[in-house]
């Protein structure tokens, strides 16, 4: 049970719970101040089995997307150190390097390692989070600061194929898949079940989009995000609706696989998946607070803006009406796009996180 | 990166803290006077950049850093800031490093969100930045305050006129010849008028003579010894006597790099001679030479480059004795031959007695004697 020195609780403990804690514990906070409550002690564990069933090689993000508190030294500086070449920093510097996903998680396996994560890691499932004086309540003990990263409330399913696997469930390739989507997760589908020598079958509704990263650079910054942050809530959902578009990047190693398999006729898109085929729903996760009991709970309670699915957070990713000078709640994850529309990224779980530090300790 | 305006400004100044401390270690006026040259540019700029570039990706650094650098020399030019080439480069050299060093590494370390900020620094950033452009502006001052005065002559003044302290002399015109003891001295647009030596320079350093004009000097136009200077059009005529030479370096090995360029010389024994010295020699023009156009002896090196060399009696440019040279792109015309000397056939150009010569883009015209190493020395053509 968390002693009356603890004055920050994680609740969450993926991805962004990690790159909060290595934050916190970079602007000095001691593990003994900091409760981390979640279902897995590895952090990495639900991404990395993820990214294994999409047989994910490479992480869209470029060589700042870690989850070390400091941006330097990144990833790329990292591989040209272990691999004595300059070639990750030339890519990088050329927007053009994308880390291997298993350096990725070797690196965030260190940085747990190195941060204390083992002794503020407490495996609860939190389901209420309670505002108390000067505080909240969260399993029987009273924090000053709440950070809330739990993550992608569930996998989506579109109704007409209930029961196919998921792209993000393990899975292997029948001669014929139907992979349905358009985004990063389709489009990582269509090259592995072409290499696994299936014909496949891509079902959209629309034409997917080419970004090389989920959101435009100018939304990373103060810069896009000043902006972003001034405009009417109509139109920053519209930016927000807009931005979720499924789109993956573009290049060669993506067109040139896919152009082979149609000249082989090996690769058509369809409205619908035919009977003989294996559905894959690449179709990403369900939206919106409304999917998330934690959430869901803490706005029913407390009354807090929303609109529509996203909850209204102040610039810096706080919730405004449980947050002042005593107390802090933070979002982080993909339910704090309010304030950052790439807030499902490793640079939006940072962001989130150093709004609150900022918090944790005001005199930074 | 997407820089703010403020990002940009910040991130700029506090990254200029090595080149500043470089500067004041340097303890040279021009270095401060430079960095906050490039400062000024470099924040000029950046008001630009803000509107044209929402996003800056890390490989423009490149092309941005050459387009300020050719920015910051021409306004170096325009502004007839002193400061040496090569020391200049190095400083923007060092400025243009530690501002990717600053932006990709350090303020990512020293400020988190230092990329979602849009490239600012918060409170520390912003005194650091003010603390910059506070000691650049008190450098500039102190160097305004403190820079050697400025003399100007009108008229015809009897010397020999001797400089003992760091000034700058221009105009006028110096009957009997102008000493030098002092480091610092630059002569601007003077004549000078007989004197056993025109301009006698000895045990000074960063002597720079501009536009002089020399007439009449009994033994060398201009005589430099165990000294460093930099001289920049001048002329060297109507000796007083067959024995004069135009400008002679020497004993100098040990200063910083002499250089002479746009002079011209004509009618003395040597045009321009060194002995034991660097010397850069380059775009003169030196004509009917008694003896030898241009000379590097006795141990000396450097480069004697783009000058014409037009009727020298005897030879028209020799590396000597033990020195090194690389002459290049000079054009040697009718050199003529000296009867009393087989050695002295009208040759363009020699190298004597253990000389490394290097060869190079030259063009000889009329002068019998041509091309030829003597004495164990070598000529390598490139």
């Amino acid at each position: 049970m968390p002693s009356e020195t603890v004055r920050c609780a994680i609740v969450g403990s993926g991805l962004a719970a990690l790159a909060t804690y290595a934050t916190l514990r970079r602007g000095g906070v001691r593990p003994e101040e900091i409760a981390v409550y979640g279902t897995h002690e590895d952090p990495t564990e639900v991404w990395r089995t993820r990214a294994a069933a999409i047989r994910q090689q490479r992480m869209r993000s470029e060589s700042d997307g870690h989850v070390a508190a400091a941006a330097f030294p990144g990833l790329a500086v990292r591989e040209a150190a272990r691999a004595l070449t300059l070639a990750p920093l030339v890519a990088s510097v050329a927007n053009r390097y994308h880390p291997r996903v298993e350096d990725f998680l070797q690196h965030a396996e260190s940085v747990r390692a190195e941060s204390g994560w083992e002794q503020s890691f407490r495996r609860e499932r939190i389901e209420r989070i309670t505002p108390v004086d000067d505080g909240f309540a969260v399993d029987g003990a009273t924090f000053r600061h709440v950070l809330v990263a739990t993550g992608h409330p569930g996998l989506a399913q579109p109704p007409e194929y209930n029961g196919a696997v998921h792209a993000y469930e393990p899975h292997d390739y029948a001669s014929k898949v139907a992979v349905v989507g358009a985004g990063m997760a389709a489009a990582t589908e269509w090259l592995n079940a072409l290499a696994a020598g299936s014909e496949v079958v891509s079902i959209r509704r629309r034409e997917p989009l080419r970004r090389a990263l989920n959101v435009p650079r100018e939304f990373f910054s103060k810069r896009g995000l000043a902006t972003f942050h001034a405009t009417s809530d109509e139109r920053r959902a519209a930016t927000l609706r807009e931005l979720s578009t499924p789109s993956y990047p573009p290049g060669a190693a993506w067109d040139e696989p896919i152009a082979a398999a149609v000249a082989d006729g090996r690769f058509s898109v369809a409205e619908r998946a035919s009977a003989d085929a294996q559905v894959i729903c690449a179709t990403g996760f369900r939206k919106g607070w409304r999917e998330d009991p934690l959430l869901r709970d803490l706005v029913e309670t407390n009354d807090l803006a929303t609109h529509g699915r996203w909850i209204e957070l102040a610039p810096d990713s706080t919730v405004p009406a449980l947050t002042d000078t005593m107390r802090t709640l933070s979002l982080a994850g993909v339910a704090a796009q309010w304030s950052f529309p790439a807030a499902d990224t490793i640079a939006g779980a940072k962001y989130a996180a150093h709004g609150f530090l900022r918090h944790v300790c005001p005199t930074r | 990166m997407s820089y703010t305006l403020k990002g940009r400004v910040e991130s700029r100044l506090a990254a200029a803290l090595p080149v500043l401390v470089l500067a004041f270690v340097l303890h040279r006026w021009w270095a401060i006077e430079l960095v906050a040259l490039m400062l000024a540019i470099g924040l000029a700029l950046d008001l630009v950049y803000d509107r044209l570039l929402a996003y800056q990706p890390g490989w423009l650094a490149l092309p941005l850093g050459l387009f300020e650098l050719g920015l910051v020399y021409t306004a170096m030019r325009a502004l007839d800031l002193m400061a040496p080439l090569r020391w200049a480069l190095v400083l923007y050299g060092v400025a243009w490093l530690s501002g990717q060093v600053f932006a990709h590494a350090l303020f990512p370390r020293f400020r988190l969100e230092y990329a979602e900020a849009g490239g600012e620094l918060g409170r520390a950033g912003g005194v650091a930045a003010v603390a910059v452009v506070a000691a650049a502006l008190a450098g500039v001052g102190a160097a305004y305050s403190v820079r050697p005065p400025t003399v100007h002559l009108h008229g015809t003044v009897q010397g020999p006129l001797v400089i003992r302290h760091a000034q700058t002399l221009v105009g006028g015109i110096v009957n009997g010849g102008i000493v030098i003891r002092a480091d610092h001295v630059t002569l601007r647009d003077v004549t000078v008028h007989g004197g056993e030596n025109g301009i006698d320079i000895e045990d000074s350093h960063h002597v720079m003579l501009e536009n002089v004009h020399v007439v009449g000097s009994e033994l060398d136009g201009i005589h430099v010894r165990r000294a460093s200077v930099m001289i920049d059009g001048c002329t060297v005529s109507s000796p007083a006597g067959p024995w004069v030479q135009g400008i002679d370096i020497s004993f100098s090995m040990d200063k910083e790099m002499s250089m002479v360029e746009r002079c011209t010389i004509v009618g003395v024994r040597e045009g321009i001679v060194t002995h034991m010295s660097m010397v850069d020699v380059e775009h003169n023009r030196v004509g009917e030479t008694s003896l030898r156009g241009i000379t590097m002896g006795e141990m000396s090196m450097g480069s004697i480059r783009d000058n014409d060399v037009l009727g020298a009696h005897g030879v028209g440019i020799i590396c000597l004795d033990h020195s090194e040279c690389s002459i290049e792109d000079n054009t040697i015309a009718g050199t003529k031959v000296d009867k009393t000397d087989p050695q002295r056939s009208g040759v363009a150009i020699q190298a004597h007695f253990f000389a490394k010569a290097q060869l190079e883009g030259n063009t000889v015209v009329a002068s019998p004697g041509g091309i030829e190493a003597l004495d164990n020395s070598t000529i390598t053509h490139r």
